[in-house]
């Protein structure tokens, strides 16, 4: 009996004492979407093969939950953010007017542009029921083939799923006069659903999305003209682009400097980051492996990102 | 039931069906002839909202309890980290088999050989699904949190039994605790416990934990006066009388609320990612944002196996095992049921099995027996305890074989991870089904008309009339429903509950809310009691419907929420399917239950009165049902609300929208205002349908 609990408990210290690693351990969460997660895989494995740091990779839904994790020095840092959709940038992070409590590094290099979107075989090909559809004018024109039960005569536009987001749908349909409804499906889950179930069955549907995303990768969407984004006209505009970037804790900077000059140099442009998305949405790749593939495959450009004073 | 009510059937009968039917007759009519004087959509007054800020007092107080409460946050969250890290170090780095042999000794020793099966079907689900690592992680968490809630729940719950003043103080808390929206606390969790499991647990606990209070109060309050006397006058002292009497007394009701507390928290698992948790939540999580259904399936049913073995687990902990009623001459069957045992092929089976049962007994005696002597030869008492548990002392001894094999064996004799070649998927299956169903047509039509019935002649309309009813009139309604059904404290309740929606701004979506609810809990009844009915005739319909609706209530909504979203499209329809697929069981539970207690003599009777068997169950048996079924609609209440936090997600609308809306964008005060506007209306619906329930009773003349 006595031996048992002794090789219980000797068992139990043996699993406790973990090794460290030497540069220390680093916190960051991954992101809910393809490309952001992929953008920090890259970060994360550098850090890992180059730098001597251990990174506990935290799944969770990218929103607030992140900002309160690194306000509280939980995590030390996020990739990827995009204006558009942080609903605390405004309270937390200084270039937007916020306490500095969030502290913004740099830009990822990734530039993100929303819009409206219909299916492409809406308009092209033999069943094309909207063929002449191409700007926000001719939205009111084929306003009945986006009827559903609950928008009456209106048409039915998926607007941003989260009403927090900087979308602006409701004055931008006001602006607009166009005929339709706004609805606002409340989680990206069910945006893209929606989305994708309605384009399984060749329904018409529009419906507000992003580029770049994985989604793009499953379907084939086209955008609908908005009047070229102006600040003087925004909201009734196009969107401005997304300059997205990272960020993280105050205080990283002065506890890991060099994870912090890594996340500065760090740039990814839009279309590597496509290429990378393919790889992981439709070739069905591992995240970490296309990660590491890349690295393998583009030496010169991340070497240089590397702090030579380590 | 008339009859029953009022015996006398004279003078003026307030009670009657007619009378009633008249009342809601005159109220209906009343109510269109106020909607079509007035006629456009009602706001509550903007003098009561504007001077009401209930939202910014809540947001101040949060950044008081931030700026001053943290490090006492932190030190227990450090505390309780330590923990949940040493647990799922442990249990990530032993052989699975560790695991299997810690569940389904237990089990065998408790609920038998079925038992031992489904558990060891359940852990081995884990590692064919490829999850391993997170239902460890899981495990732990649940582990840590189920055990503090029952130390804590305990502790309060015995309190509360020896005061009925703290006892009145806890209630209404316990009420909050149940039905506050997660999403309100999850965001404050992260600031004050950190990211990780540790917030998690705490999440879980604050869910977790009313039972275990509610249950040991109520075990502790339902020992007999006469037995609590007779410990006084043999001069027991109140520890004695706590520790001797009353708590073991209570056990049985202390182990119901572990029972219901280990359910609660891991219907909470799955939220646990909001947090950073990990786990099989993450899973889920991870699958349902790529739409992923059948990866979803799979991290959704590794938390229904958990969900399943832990609950007969602590069932058959808690009961007394009963002896099987065997015929003269009969062999007791262990795995097959009793009635096949006529069959030769069956006993065969048995006799087999008996014997390795006889030879497992024999053996595993024989070593409690020499462990319960060693020990007794250090200490008596140790020993005799130990010689009363022998499932403990053969789980320990095969955990350490096993471990030992791991540390000292040679490499290819150690036990290890679960078996690679023992895995297995049905994600893709799963996933190309639902493809193929989301463009069958003849289905999706079906599923259309259903969305279009629901919006067009159940949500439009109901909803239309809450919104464009003035307020004070809905208010007055509503209140004197209340009254008239329980009393002057629950009108006021209720009168009080509806100003503080209105004031805070919140009146349109409570009545959306209360439109959701009413339709969702509505489609429950229509569903749901026929099945019930079935269940109860037919012991096959029992056999297939209870894992189906174990399985209902433990899958997180997640992974039904995207084939429900594929089929129904993002509308409030969608949100209203989903709430039923939650809230259902109990009611389908409930009715089953009821009907069987109903006494066999009524069924005579009846029949010896001609009287047809749908005449006997409409006009005789549901009537006497009726206070079971009561309470198993109380319950779907409660869970149809509880799923209003969950609907937005699915394009879902009213409080539980303004409560997701607000952690969106970290906004405590106006998540937690519209959390205690959904917990105010469950506290009220609730009060008035145990009030119906005892009027049900009474007119029976049970209680």
């Amino acid at each position: 009996m006595k031996t048992t609990f002794a090789l219980v408990g000797a068992a139990i210290g043996l699993a406790v004492a973990a090794p460290a690693s030497a540069g220390g351990l680093l916190k960051a969460p991954v992101a809910d979407w393809t490309g952001g997660a992929v953008t920090c895989e890259i970060i994360h494995q550098i850090l890992e093969n180059e730098m001597d740091y251990k990174v506990k990779r935290i799944t969770m839904p990218s929103g607030p939950g992140v900002a309160e994790g690194l306000r509280g020095g939980d995590l030390d840092f996020a990739c990827e953010t995009w204006p558009s959709y942080s609903t605390t940038k405004e309270k937390y992070v200084t270039e937007y007017g916020g306490d500095g409590s969030v502290k913004y590094f740099a830009p990822v290099g990734v530039i993100g542009q929303s819009g409206y979107f219909v299916p492409r075989y809406m308009i092209e090909g033999d069943g094309a029921v909207a063929p002449d559809l191409k700007t926000y004018a001719d939205l009111n024109k084929y306003k009945g083939l986006f009827k559903t039960l609950e928008s009456g005569d209106k048409g039915r536009l998926i607007g941003c799923p989260v009403a927090a987001w900087e979308c602006k749908d409701a004055e931008r349909i006001a602006g607009l006069s166009l005929d339709y409804q706004l609805v606002e499906l409340g989680s990206e889950t069910a945006h893209w659903a929606e989305m994708k179930a309605a384009y399984a069955r060749k329904e018409p549907f529009l419906a507000y999305a992003w580029t770049p995303h994985w989604i793009f990768a499953e379907l084939d969407l086209v955008e609908i003209g908005l009047p070229p984004h102006s600040e003087e006209a925004w909201p009734v505009s196009d969107w401005p682009e997304d300059v997205t970037y990272n960020y993280g804790r105050p205080d990283l900077s002065d506890d890991h400097p060099q994870v912090v000059q890594l996340i500065e140099n760090f740039r990814l442009s839009n279309d590597e980051q496509a290429g990378l998305i393919l790889a992981i949405d439709i070739e069905g790749k591992d995240i970490e492996d296309v990660a590491s593939a890349w690295l393998a495959d583009n030496k010169s450009t991340w070497t240089n990102w590397v702090p030579q004073t380590n | 039931m008339a009859d029953i009510a009022n015996p006398t059937g004279k003078g003026l009968d307030l009670n009657g069906p007619w009378a009633r039917a008249g009342g809601a007759a005159i109220i209906l009519i009343l109510s269109l002839i106020v909607l079509y004087t007035i006629g456009e959509e009602q706001v509550f007054p903007e003098a009561a909202t504007s001077r009401f800020p209930f939202a910014d007092w809540v947001n101040n107080a949060e950044d008081w309890l931030k700026a001053n409460l943290r490090w006492l946050t932190r030190a227990i969250s450090s505390g309780v980290g330590w923990a949940l890290e040493t647990v799922e170090e442990f249990l990530w780095t032993v052989s699975w088999w560790v695991v299997l042999i810690g569940l389904v000794v237990p089990s065998l020793a408790y609920g038998g050989l079925r038992l031992a099966i489904i558990t060891t079907l359940g852990v081995m689900m884990w590692g064919a699904f490829d999850m391993w690592y997170e239902a460890m992680s899981t495990l732990s968490m649940m582990g840590i949190s189920v055990g503090l809630s029952i130390f804590f729940g305990v502790l309060i719950g015995v309190a509360s039994a020896q005061s009925d003043r703290f006892e009145a103080a806890v209630r209404p808390i316990l009420d909050t605790m149940q039905v506050m929206p997660a999403f309100v606390y999850l965001l404050p969790a992260i600031f004050f416990f950190g990211i990780g499991p540790t917030a998690a647990t705490m999440a879980v606990m604050i869910y977790a934990m009313p039972p275990m209070i509610r249950l040991t109060n109520l075990g502790i309050r339902q020992v007999p006066e006469t037995m609590v006397e007779a410990a006084r006058s043999y001069g027991c002292t109140p520890r004695q009388m706590l520790f001797k009497v009353q708590i073991p007394q209570a056990l049985p009701s202390i182990m119901l609320g572990v029972n219901q507390t280990i359910m609660m928290a891991l219907a909470l698992a799955v939220l646990a990612v909001f947090v950073g948790g990990g786990g099989l939540g993450e899973q889920v999580w991870k699958a349902i944002v790529k739409l992923k259904v059948g990866w979803s399936l799979e991290g959704g049913l590794c938390i229904v196996a958990m969900a399943i073995i832990f609950d007969r687990l602590s069932q058959a902990m808690s009961s007394q095992p009963e002896a099987p009623k065997l015929n003269r001459g009969e062999m007791l069957f262990r795995l097959l049921p009793q009635s096949w045992e006529p069959y030769f092929l069956a006993r065969w089976i048995e006799q087999t099995i008996n014997v390795v049962w006889v030879g497992v007994a024999t053996v595993s005696t024989a070593i409690t027996r020499a462990v319960a002597k060693a020990v007794g030869v250090i200490s008596k008492p140790a020993g005799e305890v130990i010689g009363k548990r022998p499932h403990l002392v053969m789980a320990l001894t095969l955990i350490a074989i096993i471990m030992i094999l791991q540390e000292y064996a040679p490499r290819s004799w150690r036990p290890g991870d679960y078996p690679g070649d023992w895995e297995f998927s049905i994600r893709k299956p799963v996933d190309d089904a639902i493809a193929a169903l989301t463009i069958y047509p003849p289905f999706y039509s079906v599923t259309q008309w259903m969305r279009a019935i629901t919006y067009l002649y159940f949500l439009k309309p109901i909803d239309f009339f809450l919104t464009h009813l003035p307020w004070w009139y809905v208010s007055v309604l509503f209140t004197a429903i209340a009254w008239y059904i329980a009393g002057w404290r629950l009108g006021l309740l209720t009168v009080l509950s509806l100003l503080f929606c209105g004031a805070s701004g919140l009146w349109g979506l409570t009545m959306y809310t209360i439109t959701g609810t009413t339709v969702s809990v509505l489609f429950c009844l229509l569903i749901g009691i026929p099945f019930g009915v079935w269940a109860a005739y037919s012991r096959l319909a029992d056999m297939i419907l209870r894992p189906i609706l174990d399985t209902m209530q433990t899958i997180p909504a997640f992974v039904y929420l995207v084939p429900a979203l594929f089929f129904f499209g993002g509308n409030p329809t969608t949100a209203v399917i989903a709430t039923v697929i939650y809230a259902i069981p109990p009611v389908i539970r409930a009715t089953a239950l009821g009907l069987r207690q109903v006494p066999v003599e009524v069924d005579e009777v009846a029949r010896s009165f001609g009287t047809t068997p749908l005449q006997a169950l409409v006009k005789l048996k549901i009537p006497l049902a009726l206070p079971s079924i009561m309470l198993g609609v109380n319950q779907t209440v409660i869970m149809a609300l509880a799923m209003q936090t969950v609907t937005p997600l699915v394009a879902g609308l009213g409080l539980g929208k303004e409560v997701y809306d607000a952690m969106n964008i970290a906004d405590t005060g106006k998540g937690l205002t519209a959390g205690l506007g959904i917990v105010l209306m469950a506290v009220v619906l609730d009060r008035l349908s145990l009030a119906i329930t005892a009027n049900q009773w009474a007119a029976l003349g049970l209680k």
